[in-house]
């Protein structure tokens, strides 16, 4: 049975990523009541999953967490997670309508003390998304250890409603009578932080992802990197062979028409330059090669970052990368066309990872009713002036955050976040004249 | 809803069944678990070592065992001579089940 309420905020903010968090932030701090949407069981997106960010290598969770945790607490916040705005209504002026659907978590986050009592005693694995499949995960559990709230959740799918958790939790906080609710949720403004999906290397089948085990994803490198990482150490997933010799392959579904994603993802050369210095830390006597096209190090300190993978001894190959074939003991050969000397030519590693490129979550779009948003020929959402007001959106009131936009970094996502949190105050002083 | 606390897993399985593939997965992972536990009381062992042994692809086993890592009943001992593979063994040696 679904309870349908009805929520009145100045601000809906959909996503709870960095973006969002710190649009969310800026608004709540002047005193605007605001509602952050989040589909996932943590606020911080993408950017609390990475090891250390680029080019300052300082540590993403240490970044990620104070954040985070002040959004979490603010007063003039309220989060909604494991929620999704299904509608969105311009009524007037200054007068949104949203219909907001929350799924049940089965606990109750205010009364779980996050002593994993329930992960202990749940019986069942399954494969850890957080984790990017690397490992496995209980089907109680606290997503990952720097979650925001750090709180348990029950994964209703895979749950054999045995009943272990809830006998050992000392709160009696999981409850499997929670169904899912619906809310009608007015406000005066929108934000939308809803961030960027990333490319499915299956969609190209040469590289073998998904069929060659030692073929990986940079995110899943990302993970193997992170000190909450899933292995003991760097480990191939094909066997658990710690790897001497990795290949990186640039623009994996990045400039790329034929797989329809023909925009540079702007992050995916210095994040694998990252990976490259950090695997060169953490296993100094290991090869790592980075396959390139061009090496696209435009942002500032970038280039001396670049320089500096290169001082470390992380080879790049100007490239491109005609198939990936397996071999039995597990090791991968390239073969790629080496584009300096005019010839194609092989090579021998023992682990792939793909650096895959940023596609477009355009979803929300068909949330909105009535007048739709625009999006641009790449599926993000379009800004309408983007040189004088880049949060804009077709629909006044709209406003958009972040890799909603289309792709950029770290440091660009909260500076765009500050632009939407700035635009929105104006709109709604508007309001209040 | 009057449901007891504590009780309400109970309370849904009346109402909703569980679908076969869970408890299919559910064996599944129990038997993988006894069988690498098994192989691991006799010794340390690498990912491939416990491959060949059990005839379980490599992938397979490394994912299973460190999942049993991350549930606490397996840890990482030393790594072979040729600096390839790491030795696992049962949670600090099967002394404390606690
Ligand atoms: S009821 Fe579900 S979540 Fe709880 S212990 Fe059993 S399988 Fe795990
Ligand atoms: S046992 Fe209860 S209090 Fe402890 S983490 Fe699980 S749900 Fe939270």
């Amino acid at each position: 049975m679904s309870e349908k309420k009805i929520l009145e905020y100045d601000v809906l903010v959909v996503g709870g990523g960095i973006s969002g968090g710190e649009a969310a932030l800026n608004l709540a701090n002047l005193n605007y009541k605001v509602l952050v949407v989040e589909k996932d069981l943590s606020l911080g997106g993408k950017m609390i999953a990475l090891s250390k960010v680029f080019p300052t290598l300082d540590c993403a969770a240490c970044i990620t967490t104070p954040k985070v945790s002040e959004i979490s607490r603010h007063p003039n916040i309220t989060i909604m997670f494991s929620a999704e705005a299904k509608k969105i209504d311009k009524l007037g002026d200054h007068n949104f309508e949203a219909h907001v659907h929350q799924k049940p978590r089965f606990v109750n986050i205010d009364d779980c003390t996050a002593c994993q009592l329930c992960e202990q005693a749940c019986p069942v694995s399954v494969i850890d998304e957080y984790q990017q499949g690397l490992v496995g995960r209980k089907a109680a559990f606290i997503p990952f250890s720097i979650a925001s709230p750090r709180a348990a959740a029950i994964d209703i799918i895979n749950c054999t409603l045995c009943g272990a958790c809830e006998r050992v939790c000392p709160t009696g906080c999981i409850d499997f009578t929670q169904t899912d609710k619906d809310y009608t949720v007015k406000a005066k403004a929108v934000v939308l932080a809803t961030g960027f999906n990333l490319f499915d290397p299956v969609k190209i089948p040469r590289y073998g992802y998904g069929k060659y085990k030692n073929v990986i994803t940079s995110m899943q490198m990302e993970r193997q990197l992170a000190p909450t990482r899933p292995f003991n150490a760097i480990l191939r997933p094909g066997d658990g062979k710690m790897p001497d010799n990795i290949a990186y392959v640039l623009c994996t579904g990045s400039r790329d028409k034929s797989v329809g994603n023909p925009i540079c993802s702007q992050v995916c050369c210095m994040y694998s330059i990252k990976q490259g210095q950090l695997l060169m830390g953490s296993l100094p006597m290991a090869d790592v090669t980075i396959y390139y096209l061009h090496i696209r190090a435009f942002g500032k300190g970038f280039n001396e970052f670049y320089e500096q993978a290169r001082d470390m001894g992380v080879e790049f190959i100007k490239g491109k990368i005609g198939d990936i074939k397996e071999k039995e003991n597990g090791n991968l050969i390239l073969r790629y066309e080496d584009v300096e000397e005019g010839k194609v030519k092989e090579a021998e590693h023992d682990m792939v990872v793909l650096s895959v490129g940023v596609m477009s979550n355009s979803e929300i779009s068909d949330s909105f009713q009535g007048e739709s948003l625009r999006l641009d020929d790449y599926g993000f959402i379009n800004q309408d002036d983007i040189l004088a007001s880049p949060a804009e959106t077709n629909i006044d009131g709209v406003f958009v955050a972040g890799t909603a936009t289309g792709p950029m970094d770290i440091p660009d996502s909260i500076l765009s976040a500050g632009a939407a949190s700035a635009e929105t105050t104006s709109y709604l002083r508007r309001a209040s004249l | 809803m009057d449901v007891e606390k504590g009780k309400t897993a109970k309370y849904r399985k009346e109402k909703n069944p569980v679908a076969k593939e869970v408890m299919e997965n559910l064996k599944y992972f129990t038997k993988t678990k006894k069988i690498l536990m098994d192989a691991l009381k006799e010794g340390d062992k690498t990912v491939p070592q416990l491959s060949e042994a059990l005839s379980i692809p490599a992938d397979e086993v490394l994912y299973q065992l460190m999942s049993l890592i991350k549930f606490g009943f397996a840890e990482t001992g030393d790594i072979d001579d040729m600096d390839e593979y790491f030795y696992y063994k049962i949670k600090d040696n099967g002394k404390d089940k606690s």
